[in-house]
């Protein structure tokens, strides 16, 4: 979760060809990809589609250190083997498939600014919407500060400690229930300044 | 544990535009029972929510490939209809986040908006007839999950005929060319091999979802009490004991 702000810094301050592609042909793109993800039905295409990704994924100067997240889904996708029956090319053609959407959905995020993803999605979705998803979207920086320094405190208490499974699940809890008290706070107030600032159900996007 | 993450492109079509449509039709419904002001003077709890809900799904128990999701006492907090609204984003960020695949978004919507909305009205009344947070809290989570767990099992189990249908058609792409298919790799005698096995994924999926059950329900009962403790207010209770 780190890493999604050093995704959205990378879609910033990026400056190879993809940043510069028009954020609603990239969001076409990632359509198109999904679309062959569902529709492919044979490793080798896949392989094909997910070749594409990697060599875009490489001259679009993304950093490498952002390249293990594309890896992040196969986590889930390790059910499917016992699914299968161990049938490897079926576990290849579902490994490919969550590989290609992964990467996909990596190079948006890490080439596109989120303002200018939600500038797109405010045309095609309602602004209502729109709005919840953008403050989520920002909830997730302030909750990330804020755990910033609840670890500190997680540690004088004892941190996470396999040896100490209850006291941790404590802490840990603890943690979580502080996030969500310093969340709240934090969104009343935020609340009170989007309205002082003359909010009205809807926020405009410059796509900047 | 409702989260269904599974990729695009392995749940048949029918399944997954079926569960976009759902999806809809059960907003629309639930959103005539809100007023616009409550909603927007809602929607920033509710981002702060959904965001509690993507870093709780972030936090992998990795013996039991486990994250909790927090929808219980999100939904306790939201009420059942902000908590519908909260999943569906919640869903959207960790589709692009790797969580499931993007097409899966509205039947995990459901599956997980079903976790929310039993938790809370679950809670509500378990706290109104025991009278104690602790149990109250543990008993709603517990169930809500294992009702959410037993309808995404339901689903997958939807989509096992077109497993199978993607088991057997290895190789056999749209444009027709294939490096990775051997000759009669599948002769008949071995189909039976090839179906689905739905039951070892149970046997699989159940043991380690009731241990994320008690593992989440714990979680969510020191969560409750910390907020019981430092804001009542939110649970919107009279004060009773823990």
């Amino acid at each position: 979760m780190i890493q999604l702000s050093y995704l959205d810094y990378l879609a910033v301050e990026g400056k190879s060809w993809l940043h510069r592609t028009s954020p609603k042909l990239k969001m076409i793109g990632v359509a198109f990809v999904l679309l062959g993800v569902i529709t492919l039905r044979s490793p080798s295409e896949l392989l094909l589609l997910y070749v594409i990704l990697l060599t875009l994924f490489f001259i679009s100067r993304v950093p490498l250190r952002i390249f293990p997240l594309t890896f992040y889904p196969l986590i889930f996708a390790f059910l499917f083997i016992f699914i299968s029956g161990f049938r490897i090319p079926f576990i290849m053609l579902i490994f490919l498939k969550v590989l290609c959407g992964s990467t996909g959905a990596v190079l948006l995020l890490a080439t596109t600014p989120y303002p200018s993803i939600f500038c797109v999605l405010e045309k095609i979705f309602p602004s209502l919407f729109v709005t919840a998803l953008f403050l989520t979207y920002r909830s997730i920086f302030i909750l990330l500060s804020i755990l910033e320094e609840t670890q500190q405190t997680l540690y004088l208490r004892g941190g996470l400690q396999w040896r100490h499974p209850w006291r941790s699940l404590i802490n840990i809890s603890n943690a979580f229930g502080h996030l969500i008290i310093k969340g709240i706070d934090a969104s009343e107030k935020m609340y009170e300044s989007m309205v002082l600032r003359g909010f009205k159900n809807r926020i405009h996007y410059r796509g900047e | 544990m409702s989260h269904i993450h599974i990729p695009d492109g392995v749940l048949p079509i029918w399944l997954w535009v079926l569960g976009f449509i759902v999806t809809i039709f059960v907003g629309i419904i639930l959103f005539r029972f809100i007023k616009k002001e409550d909603l927007t003077k809602r929607l920033p709890i509710l981002g702060m929510m959904a965001a509690v809900m993507v870093l709780g799904a972030s936090v992998e128990i990795v013996p039991i490939a486990y994250h909790v999701n927090l929808t219980v006492i999100s939904g306790i907090l939201l009420g059942p209809t902000l908590i519908f609204l909260a999943t569906l984003i919640v869903n959207i960020l960790l589709a692009f986040l790797g969580h499931g695949g993007i097409t899966v978004i509205g039947l995990n919507t459901l599956t997980l908006s079903i976790e929310g909305i039993l938790g809370f009205f679950f809670f509500r009344f378990l706290w109104k007839w025991l009278k104690r947070l602790t149990p109250a809290v543990f008993l709603a989570t517990f169930l809500a999950l294992s009702s959410s767990t037993l309808s995404m099992i339901g689903i997958v189990g939807l989509g096992t005929s077109h497993y199978e249908e993607l088991i057997h058609q290895e190789g056999k792409g749209m444009i027709g060319f294939s490096l990775l298919k051997e000759k009669n790799s599948h002769p008949e005698e071995n189909r039976a091999e090839d179906k689905v096995n739905l039951r070892k994924f149970m046997a699989i999926l159940l043991p380690l979802g009731f241990i994320g059950w008690v593992l989440e329900g714990v979680i969510t009962v020191l969560i409750a009490q910390y907020i019981y403790r430092l804001r009542p207010d939110l649970l919107r209770l009279e004060r009773q004991t823990l």
